[in-house]
């Protein structure tokens, strides 16, 4: 009789506890998952928007209004062009690679309007005002629990200078990079290579675990403006040549 | 068997203290765990289906402040209840039992005569009849 007692309790326990583990370990084994959309180049994903079905596997986030991300493959060289009109919402393509083995992001970019940000405005909440960027190309490191999250966002901005470094007051994990600056190259295609594992290095002051995704935003919506750019040849997770 | 109110709810006992701490930690050991596992995956897969960490600070932020505010409002009250589900549930052992041990300390010393006497409610009535049964030979 306490042998069976002591079995049964044994087995509740057990039970118990792949309950409990399978409550953290789902998340992680359902969570969205797809082979990698781009052709292989060097690395874990190349992203071109040559074919009219180059978004399948990218996920919309809407935050407010809706930018429209079409893919342009009728011209010579397929892109992604992004329209925004006071709207802000964003594409997410979830892959993982690691940084420390294949560091490299490259991809290029062409702004065609700048969202029109009113100087001293919004002096208050300068925030919200500047918060608004014609390219911004992510990197995102999902961590558990969710507040860890880490993410690298590169951006095109008119005023602030390139190679400026941001830090959004309202999450502590989001290192905001200014790698393109004015209008110089206003409607010319420019291409961006980052060193990931350099710039975590730098910015976050620890290794870097896997990252999970990539993502672009346009957003106008916090200056109520409109904003375009065109996005092309994303290249994700390759060894530095 | 009585039906009237027992008056003490708590006699303190070493058995009634075991006995309230055990059902108090059964109770409130799992509810917590899984509060804690609600809490965590609920929001862990909203940041997921959020992705970017802006909409994450600008969305989920503030939801996750207000849910820690009713957590901090709630948990105490919850575990005050739960405490007296345990006196309650721990009592109706506990009283019995002391009652059953008093009766027969005066039965043995021959100061009561009579059948023991439970609660409607009260845990060992059984047992109470077959004492009285050997009491009444």
């Amino acid at each position: 009789m306490k042998n069976k007692l002591k079995v049964l309790s044994a087995a509740i326990l057990c039970l118990g506890v792949l309950v409990y583990l399978s409550i953290f370990i789902a998340p992680f084994i359902f969570r969205h998952k797809e082979p990698p959309q781009g052709r292989v180049f060097r690395g874990v994903a190349w992203f071109r928007f040559d074919q009219k079905n180059a978004l399948q596997g990218w996920e919309e986030k809407i935050f407010k209004g809706r930018v429209r991300y079409s893919v342009r493959a009728d011209r010579q060289e397929g892109y992604l062009d992004a329209y925004s009109r006071a709207a802000a919402s964003g594409i997410v393509r979830w892959l993982k690679f690691n940084p420390k083995r294949a560091p490299m992001v490259s991809w290029k970019w062409r702004v065609l309007k700048f969202p029109e940000k009113n100087k001293g405005v919004y002096e208050d909440n300068w925030w919200i005002e500047k918060d608004d960027y014609a390219a911004r190309f992510y990197v995102i490191f999902p961590r558990f629990p969710f507040f860890r999250f880490q993410c690298l966002e590169y951006i095109w901005d008119k005023d602030i200078p390139a190679g400026q470094v941001l830090a959004n007051p309202n999450f502590k994990g989001l290192k905001i990079i200014v790698v393109e600056s004015g209008e110089e190259n206003l409607g010319k295609w420019v291409s961006e290579e980052r060193n990931v594992y350099e710039d975590f290095k730098k910015l976050f002051g620890s290794e870097p675990g896997n990252a999970g995704a990539i993502a672009i935003m346009t957003d106008s919506d916090n200056t109520a403006s409109f904003a375009q750019t065109q996005y092309n040849d994303i290249e994700v997770g390759y060894a530095k040549q | 068997m009585q039906n009237n109110k027992r008056k003490r709810i708590y006699l303190g006992t070493a058995f009634e203290k075991r006995l309230l701490f055990l059902v108090f930690i059964s109770a409130a050991i799992p509810a917590t765990i899984v509060a804690a596992c609600m809490y965590y995956l609920i929001f862990n897969m909203m940041a997921w289906q959020l992705a970017f960490p802006e909409a994450i600070a600008g969305i989920l932020m503030p939801v996750l402040s207000k849910v820690n505010l009713v957590m901090l409002v709630s948990l105490p009250v919850c575990l005050v209840l739960i405490w007296f589900a345990a006196l309650g549930i721990s009592h109706r052992v506990a009283g019995p039992l002391y009652r059953l041990e008093k009766d027969l300390d005066e039965r043995i010393a021959g100061t009561k005569h009579g059948p023991i006497r439970l609660r409607q409610k009260d845990e060992f009535k059984a047992l109470a009849e077959r004492l009285n049964k050997l009491i009444c030979k």
